[in-house]
């Protein structure tokens, strides 16, 4: 039974989805529905939370066979600490966004699609999170694309409709090259689970499987994941489709989606390649420095991308190229050096475990503080209609919470203590650190990368910061912010209303109480990044819990317990399956029954 | 201990939290409220001191990483955590009249009061993460400070500026901390279990892995960007775009000093092995006469001690004088402490306290200058002990302390320095004898202006000056009683050796050691005639003071000044961004698609050549049908014909047969489920495609041969990487899935049929599949349908208001 909670995130995305769809009869209805799904989610990834991570004993892995169909014959979803950690990160996200959404988003956008797209997006992010099957990760890209695809277009304008078409012509060959490697993988593997296919490539002759083409293949989907996350030289629908993008969505894509690509990397390189042996070299030593180019790359060509940018989405949307980079870069690094060890939670483990769990850490602050500077940065636009530097100045004085949020999220960026940032950044230069200690190949080029990327953030972040919040206001900020927010706007005094004048001159469709919730949104997430900064243990230990389970390719596989096709059946393997559960297509012979039946 | 230790370091922050309610209430007078959270803080350092509390206290903070609040009493964190709470009571007490009628004053008074507790937080951290934890607290707050006057580019530029700089060296610091931390797999710097207390071993790991070397210099990146040492002391004269109590005490008492308490926190560390006996790697270091440590700091401190006083010879601002004072005297204590012998452990720790004593004063004194004669310009002011008395004494005293003057306090830690570096030289020989030589140099040069400071207050007055206030009690009685301090330490310096700077020393040497002597010379010693050498000339160039400053002043022009880097590197990086951007982003879909495709059949390229992947051998297969061949020969005919197509409508057509022709393959491969699949597919994107183009326009234009052939170069690696990899991963035939459930169900190979009416109630696989087996999978792809309905739907209905915006 316990297995069912699996699908439960996924159940919700879908059904709010649908719902959503159903009740654009009413705006208000189909808000309440949103908002009630997102919050919904939410409870959900925390039940499953607790079920797998928090589970007596210790992590677990929970699995759970989609229409009773047993692996790996049809599709599992598997929650193991890793995907259990990853929902966590998206869930606050989508919380955020989808009270934001209600607030900024375009009313007769809101009623035409918006919040069921918004549903199915969360729908593909969960899937891709929660299944077990390659072929099914791929469907979860395509529904996670398809929504992000028109969210993108949203407003559809001219920046937008262009924004989007590299959005999806990139992503539409990335669906392709994804399609040519799965086909592949079932083509030298003989299965499209995960578990069955990890166990496969780790013992290969046993199954009849002809090693060598997979590290093509895998190198194939890597190359798809890179265009998820948005790494160099993958990244180039990253600046135009941030930008073009509603805020919020804007919030989860960044925040979330991007992660999708970097979970897809850790579970397929980790769990599922991490294994197999070729002729004379092996999964780490190939993809290993591959990933650490692609970080490197990034890291510096979105630093050095953001600190000329004339516009604060412009900014931040080369910070995540540049962000995302310092995620991959420990993954890379630990792959780089397989046999090194070093002390976590003041035990001995693999080096590799420190780099999954720095790049965890990394992600959810990551997750965490580029939503909220893409809300705080669509706040500014609501208020003032334009994010261009040259417009924007002195908002410190006019609108001091929302440049407090800003700051604490610009700083997580930076990594200054006791923000979570500084924990992502010490695990990311802890690694290559260890990793250089190990003798890491280029290993000062890769800490020099390292700093020269943490340097530029700091050159970007002091730059965006004194150019909007800093500063003279301008003529524009004086106008529609006469005084500090606060002092009279928030607290009803009508005639303070005076700076609802829309930037072309008619009235600001932005109500005093949407942007009271947007700056509350952003202030939220700010504290969140130092709740968890300084109560960083829990997130480190789920992180590591994480990153043993994204490691530990046996335990995936006995707990998936994929059947073995070629053996002969016997009852008790059967059993020690976690979803055998009566009237499982379980293929005994009473099940031939059961199955006439149906 | 540990309770008042966290008490002394957390009280600021909750002051500081508190800060905006207060002011509601106190208005202006929430400068003495700050004034008194300091005063307690400064009651409870007096009382760890009264104590004689010592050793490590610690919270947990992440224990999975090792990291925790861990506290580290001793002499030189009681010393800083005195500077930090006790400069503080003085400097909030200023700041109640200096900032009178200033905005922002709510998040002043907590900037200052969080900047304080996290200044103690870094004299009392015992862990290396959270003294980094610390030091970057200290590094936001002076950001947030120097950007006081929000609204000034100047102050923009400053704050940035120390952000950039001291910020990036934090960076450079941690990483040193990581190797440290993990070649003593411990995160505690002192006390037992701690990094020093297994120097040798630790160094010994370091040197083995070969990094010994980079750690002490990453280490010193830190210490050098915080201090404001050469060339990293360009944020610094910046830094006084700060109101002036702030560059008393951050830029000038405490936080700047805290790059000066790394090199005093780490010295026993890195100089265990001079002090002898721990195995191998101890020996040879020996055997090297100069110690790294030596040879890094000694050298920044002097270089940095000799340039910033030149720097401070060539000012025409009171403030800039004092900044660049303030990174010679701190170049002056790395320099003492990176001397590996006993003179140079004294006469830093005794500096640490000097200097903070005289140079508060001066800053606090520049204060009151800038605040009642309304400039800082040094060529407008003179005669103002006649406006100023009092503060003309305070300045004379603090400003001869400063020149190294006897008997003021600056003479005797500058003597040690002296004594320090004479007498490694004597040790030594060779390149060491620069040692004193610099040292002697730089302090002429401090001399001269420590004078220049003097001199505004003598002679004449400048009738141009206009009518010079009195200062308010509030801004006097600070520096008076700093002055004070100044005169005692003066009088009888054995009060303070013995009262705190006796353990300070004994805190960064390594082993044991508790107090030394210090006083008048009282025979002609090397160091006393390096003084007289120093003053002798100095009083001797004095009356060329205005030519020095001029050629100073000539002299820093270009590539020179450090700011010249600076400056180039920051535009440079705006600039590069502004260039490299439209380059790599050029808006065009075809680049990108390139780009991700070369980049994608590269690396599977790679993954095949580096896994040894054979390509199989090509032969036809046995069971191929005439039909068969000649439907894919038309489909490679259509495929190559689209090349050529005169134009869009005639490529789609020409495209179609390949399709067409697809299906037809499927017929005859007896797959109609496929066929039927695709022929609706090609039907409807042909006439989808027809549709649109009539839309498009007919002709784009000529592409060029270049283009050309490189399109075609990408369009073919891809193509042959495409179709290599269906070559090698068609060529294996393992067990499959489809295979064991059919073997598992007990049926015979090939009769399925009753498998999937059995278990999938239905008769066709396809179906089968589709509704059962992946039924998940189709889910997922209905919706993407939906979606791509909706996204039509918001395509057609929101393009007016898209186009609006």
């Amino acid at each position: 039974m316990t297995g069912q909670i699996v699908i439960a995130p996924m159940l919700v995305a879908l059904s709010t989805a649908i719902l959503a769809l159903l009740a654009r009869f009413d705006g208000r209805v189909e808000k309440a529905v949103s908002l009630v799904g997102a919050g919904g989610y939410a409870v959900a990834v925390a039940a499953l939370f607790d079920a797998v991570v928090l589970a007596p004993g210790g992590p677990t892995t929970l699995t759970y066979g989609v229409s009773d169909w047993q692996a790996p014959f049809g599709i599992v979803l598997v929650a193991d600490a890793l995907s259990a950690f990853m929902l966590a990160l998206a869930a606050p996200v989508v919380v955020a966004a989808a009270v934001y959404s209600v607030v900024s988003v375009d009313e007769r956008g809101q009623r035409l699609s918006y919040h069921p797209l918004f549903h199915f997006m969360v729908l593909g992010v969960s899937g891709a999170f929660l299944t077990g099957d390659v072929f099914n990760l791929f469907v979860w890209f395509e529904v996670m694309l398809m929504s992000s695809y028109v969210l993108v277009l949203f407003y559809s304008g001219r920046e937008h409709t262009r924004a989007a078409l590299g959005y999806v012509v990139l992503n539409l060959l990335a669906s392709a090259l994804m399609l040519v490697a799965i086909g592949g993988l079932y083509a030298t593997t003989g299965t499209l689970n995960m578990a069955d296919m990890a166990r496969r490539l780790a013992d290969p002759a046993a199954y009849g499987v002809a090693v060598a083409p997979t590290l093509g293949l895998g190198a194939l989907l890597l190359s798809v994941f890179a265009v998820k996350a948005g790494t160099v030289p993958f990244h180039f629908w990253v600046p135009s489709a941030y930008r073009a993008a509603p805020a919020p969505v804007t919030a989860v894509l960044a925040g979330v989606v991007k992660k999708v690509g970097v979970y897809a990397v850790i579970r397929l390189f980790f769990t599922v390649f991490g294994g197999a042996a070729y002729a004379s070299t092996s999964t780490f030593a190939y993809v290993g420095p591959v990933l650490m180019l692609l970080a490197g790359a990034s890291i510096i060509l979105g630093g050095v991308g953001a600190a000329g940018r004339e516009d604060v989405d412009g900014l931040l949307a080369f910070s995540s190229i540049g962000q995302v980079g310092f995620i991959v870069l420990p993954l890379g690094a630990a792959m780089t050096v397989p046999a090194a060890t070093t002390t976590l939670a003041g035990a001995e483990t693999m080096l590799a475990v420190l780099g999954v769990t720095a790049a965890l850490v990394y992600s959810l602050t990551h997750a965490l503080a580029k939503p909220l500077l893409f809300l705080a940065s669509g706040t500014i636009r609501s208020a003032l209609g334009t994010t261009d530097f040259a417009q924007l100045g002195g908002l410190a004085r006019r609108t001091p919470l929302l440049a407090g949020g800003f700051l604490l999220g610009s700083l997580a960026l930076v990594g200054v203590p006791p923000i979570l940032g500084f924990f992502g950044k010490l695990l990311v230069f802890r690694t290559v650190a260890e990793g250089i200690a190990a003798g890491m190949p280029a290993g000062a080029l890769a800490a020099a990368t390292m700093l020269v990327g943490a340097i530029l953030t700091i050159a970007y972040v002091t730059r965006g910061w004194n150019q909007v919040f800093w500063g003279e206001p301008t003529e524009r900020v004086q106008q529609l912010i006469p005084v500090r927010w606060g002092r009279s706007r928030f607290a009803g005094d009508g005639d303070a209303g005076s700076s609802s004048i829309a930037p072309d001159g008619g009235p600001s469709t932005v109500t005093d109480r949407a942007l009271v919730v947007q700056v509350a949104v952003v202030v939220a997430l700010a504290l969140g990044l130092v709740g968890l900064g300084v109560g960083a243990e829990v997130v480190v230990d789920a992180a590591t819990d994480a990153a043993h389970a994204a490691t530990g390719t046996d335990a995936y596989v006995e707990a998936v317990a994929p059947v073995d096709p070629g053996a002969e059946y016997s009852p008790s393997h059967a059993a020690g399956a976690a979803n055998a559960s009566d009237g499982s297509h379980s293929l005994d012979a009473s099940a031939a029954v059961d199955g006439g039946e149906r | 201990m540990l309770e008042t230790v966290l008490a002394v370091v957390f009280l600021p922050f909750v002051g500081a939290a508190l800060t905006p309610l207060v002011y509601r209430v106190l208005g202006e007078r929430t400068a003495y409220y700050a004034a008194a959270v300091a005063a307690v803080c400064l009651g409870l350092v007096t009382r760890l001191y009264l104590t004689g509390a010592h050793g490590v206290a610690a919270v947990e903070w992440v224990p999975s990483l090792g990291v925790s609040l861990a506290f580290y009493v001793d002499g030189l964190a009681l010393l800083i955590s005195f500077l930090a709470s006790g400069v503080g009571v003085l400097i909030l007490t200023y700041s109640g009249g200096y900032m009178h009628g200033e905005p922002g004053q709510a998040k002043y008074y907590a900037t200052l009061l969080a900047f304080m507790g996290s200044m103690l937080g870094v004299a009392l951290a015992g862990d290396l993460f959270a003294l980094f934890t610390f030091w970057e607290l200290t590094s936001l707050s002076s950001f947030l400070l120097i950007g006081h006057y929000t609204s000034e580019a100047d102050s923009q530029y400053a704050a940035r500026k120390s952000m950039l700089i001291t910020v990036a060296g934090g960076l450079f610091m941690l990483v040193g901390f990581l190797l440290l931390s993990w070649a003593g797999d411990t995160t505690l710097i002192a006390g037992e279990g701690s990094l020093t207390a297994n120097a040798g071993g630790v160094i010994e790991t370091l040197r083995t892995a070969g990094l010994f070397v980079p750690t002490l210099l990453l280490l010193a990146v830190g210490a050098a960007t915080k201090s404001a040492q050469v060339p990293f002391h360009v944020w610094l004269p910046n830094a006084m775009e700060a109101p002036t109590p702030v560059s008393a005490f951050l830029h000038s008492a405490t936080m700047v000093k805290a790059g000066v308490y790394l090199v005093g926190r780490f010295r026993p560390f890195f100089l265990s092995e001079t002090a002898g006996g721990h195995g191998a790697a101890a020996a040879e270091a020996a055997a090297a006469l100069v110690p790294e440590w030596t040879v890094v700091f000694a050298t920044l401190g002097l270089v940095t001690m000799t340039v910033a006083a030149v720097l401070a010879v060539g000012s025409t601002d009171i403030k800039q004088l004092l900044a660049y004072s303030t990174a010679s005297h701190l170049g002056l204590i790395v320099a003492a402490f990176g001397i590996a012998n006993s003179y140079g452990a004294e006469g830093g720790a005794f500096h640490i306290l000097n200097h903070a004593s005289f140079k508060a004063a001066l800053f606090l004194v520049a204060g009151i200058v800038a605040h009642e004669a309304g400039t800082r310009r040094i060529d407008r002011l003179s005669g103002l002990r006649h406006d100023l008395p009092v503060t003309a004494i305070v300045a004379a005293v603090a400003s001869l302390s400063m020149a190294g003057v006897p008997p003021f306090n600056g003479f005797y830690s500058k003597e040690l320095l002296f004594e320090a570096t004479y007498e490694y030289a004597h040790e030594i020989g060779g390149l060491t004898w620069a040692f004193p030589v610099v040292a002697v140099l730089g302090s002429v040069f401090t001399f001269l202006y420590s004078i220049k400071f003097l001199s505004l207050f003598l002679g004449e007055r400048d009738e141009a000056l206009g009518h010079v206030h009195s200062p308010p009690l509030s801004m006097l009685a600070p520096p008076a009683v700093l002055a004070v301090v100044v005169g005692v330490v003066s009088l009888d310096p054995m009060i303070a050796v013995n009262a705190i700077v006796g353990e300070v020393y004994g805190s960064t040497v390594p082993g044991e050691a508790h107090s030394f002597t210090v006083g008048l010379p009282t025979a002609l010693k090397p160091a006393v005639v390096m003084s007289a050498v120093t003053i002798g000339v100095g009083a001797l160039a004095w009356p060329q003071y205005d030519r020095i400053h001029d050629g100073v002043r000539s002299a820093l022009r270009g590539p020179v000044r450090a700011d010249w880097w600076y400056d180039n590197a920051v535009a440079g990086l705006t600039a590069l961004s502004k260039r490299v951007v439209p380059r790599v982003q050029n808006g065009l879909v075809r680049t990108y698609a390139a780009w991700v495709l070369v980049g994608a059949s590269a690396l599977a390229v790679g993954g095949y050549v580096a896994a040894g992947v054979e390509l199989p051998a090509l032969a036809v297969p046995a069971e191929t049908t005439v039909a068969v061949s000649v439907v894919l020969a038309v489909a490679v005919v259509g495929a190559i014909a689209v090349t050529d197509a005169p134009s869009h409508v005639a490529g789609v057509l020409t495209l179609s047969i390949l399709g067409f022709m697809v299906a037809v393959f499927y017929v005859l491969a007896d797959a109609p489920d496929l066929a039927l699949t695709q022929l609706t597919v090609e039907t409807l994107v042909l006439v989808i495609f027809l549709l649109v183009l009539d839309r498009l326009p007919a002709w784009y234009g000529e592409t060029d041969r270049l283009t050309a052939v490189r399109d075609a170069a990408v369009a073919g690696a891809v193509g042959l990487t495409v179709a290599g990899t269906v070559l090698v991963s068609t060529a294996a035939s393992p067990d499959t899935i489809a295979e064991g459930l059919i073997a598992r169900a007990g049926l015979p190979p090939g009769e399925h049929v009753g498998l999937f009416t059995d278990y999938g109630g239905g008769q066709n696989i396809v179906n089968v599949i589709l509704v059962d087996l992946r039924a998940f999978d189709t889910m997922g792809e209905i919706s993407v349908v939906a979606m791509a309905a909706l996204s039509v739907l918001t395509l057609i209905r929101m393009r007016e208001r898209g186009e609006a915006q």
